[in-house]
């Protein structure tokens, strides 16, 4: 009985791969120069600013025609965050997450990252919020706002962060993507489609309908996943790495 | 306008010969110090004047560049005190000719405390 569910599901797998490689000709360029109508780039570069309202064409072929991706690689982050909380998490329950791995720093370093930290944020969400007009995005700013998370998290030793409200942040944030790309399914069209809201005038901050909300809330989701990580990582006793 | 644009340019070629003495240095310098000096100093004021002058070239760029330019002259100088100040505490001795080591007694008084 088993083998035959195997050799059904082989059947329908093989059927689908024959089809679709008999539907694209062997060496056929499918990927090749915008001029060449007939290929996905040049289907990408002159129809998404027009269908989506969006003048960065990465953006909105990461966060509206490959949304589903992208959500995907959020979760990634997020298994990886929890993976290794709960590896940590019984050290911690030891009481030997209280000290921090870094060594006191001079006052210089102390005063300077005070003066830097808010400008680093600052750089961060800027990154995110412009994710649909400039390069950069979600990602990419999230992981710089870490990185001026890092930069106190080295600086103070007593620089305390608040798990429960990273945990907050990061899950609102995953929330407000799912359900944006449910209010597509209610509104009668397909997951994450890019019609319910006004799509603004091109190259404008408020433009591209969805897609700036859910890079903003991935830009929020990475920058509290990724300070976690730093968080937990930098907090474990030095008498264990020594010896 | 043009002598902007004469300035923009000597400061860019003050910034690149800076930059390659900061190569050169940190090729040729004995120990960890010497290097840190060689490679941040010089590309302190190699980066600064580098990208005032561009800015100078293009006057439209220049209240960015301006905002680098003090974002460089925190950053930098910041960040090689703490790489000289850790090679120190993870005992990189540097190289002492008249053996005078001002900062021992600090990093002892410092580790005094901690212990």
């Amino acid at each position: 009985m088993k083998n035959i569910i195997v050799i059904a599901l082989l059947l329908v797998v093989g059927f689908y791969l024959v089809d679709s490689f008999n539907y694209i000709k062997f060496g056929d360029n499918r990927l090749g120069a915008p001029s060449d109508e007939k290929t996905v780039g040049a289907y990408y570069l002159n129809n998404t600013v027009e269908k989506t309202g969006v003048a960065n064409v990465i953006t909105a072929i990461i966060v509206n025609y490959r949304g589903f991706d992208t959500l995907g690689e959020v979760t990634v982050l997020f298994l990886a965050t929890t993976g290794l909380g709960s590896i940590l998490y019984r050290r911690r329950k030891e009481g030997e997450h209280e000290e921090r791995v870094t060594k006191e720093s001079s006052y210089l370093l102390q005063t300077g990252s005070k003066i830097l930290f808010p400008f680093v944020i600052l750089l961060g969400i800027y990154v995110f919020i412009h994710g649909h007009l400039t390069p950069g995005g979600g990602f990419q700013g999230g992981a710089i706002v870490a990185t001026g998370f890092l930069l106190m998290l080295i600086a103070y030793k007593n620089f305390k962060l608040g798990h429960n409200q990273l945990t907050w942040v990061e899950s609102l944030a995953g929330i407000t993507f799912v359900s944006i790309g449910m209010w597509g399914l209610i509104t009668g069209g397909t997951f994450l489609e890019n019609s319910f809201i006004p799509k603004g005038t091109l190259n404008s901050l408020f433009s591209g309908g969805i897609i700036p909300i859910i890079y903003i809330a991935v830009g929020f989701k990475v920058a509290a996943e990724l300070t976690g990580v730093l968080d937990i990582l930098l907090s474990i006793k030095p008498s264990k790495i020594k010896k | 306008m043009e002598i902007l644009k004469y300035i923009g340019i000597g400061l860019v070629l003050l910034g690149s010969i800076f930059l390659l003495l900061g190569a050169v240095g940190i090729y040729r310098m004995p120990d960890v110090y010497n290097r840190l000096q060689a490679g941040t100093k010089a590309t302190t004021l190699g980066a600064m004047s580098l990208i005032l002058g561009v800015g100078f070239m293009e006057p439209e760029w220049l209240v960015k560049t301006l905002i680098l330019v003090i974002f460089i002259g925190i950053a930098n100088p910041l960040s090689s005190h703490v790489l000289a100040r850790s090679a120190y505490k993870n005992n990189q001795m540097p190289i002492i000719k008249n053996g005078i080591d001002a900062y021992k007694k600090i990093n002892d008084s410092e580790k005094s405390e901690e212990n």
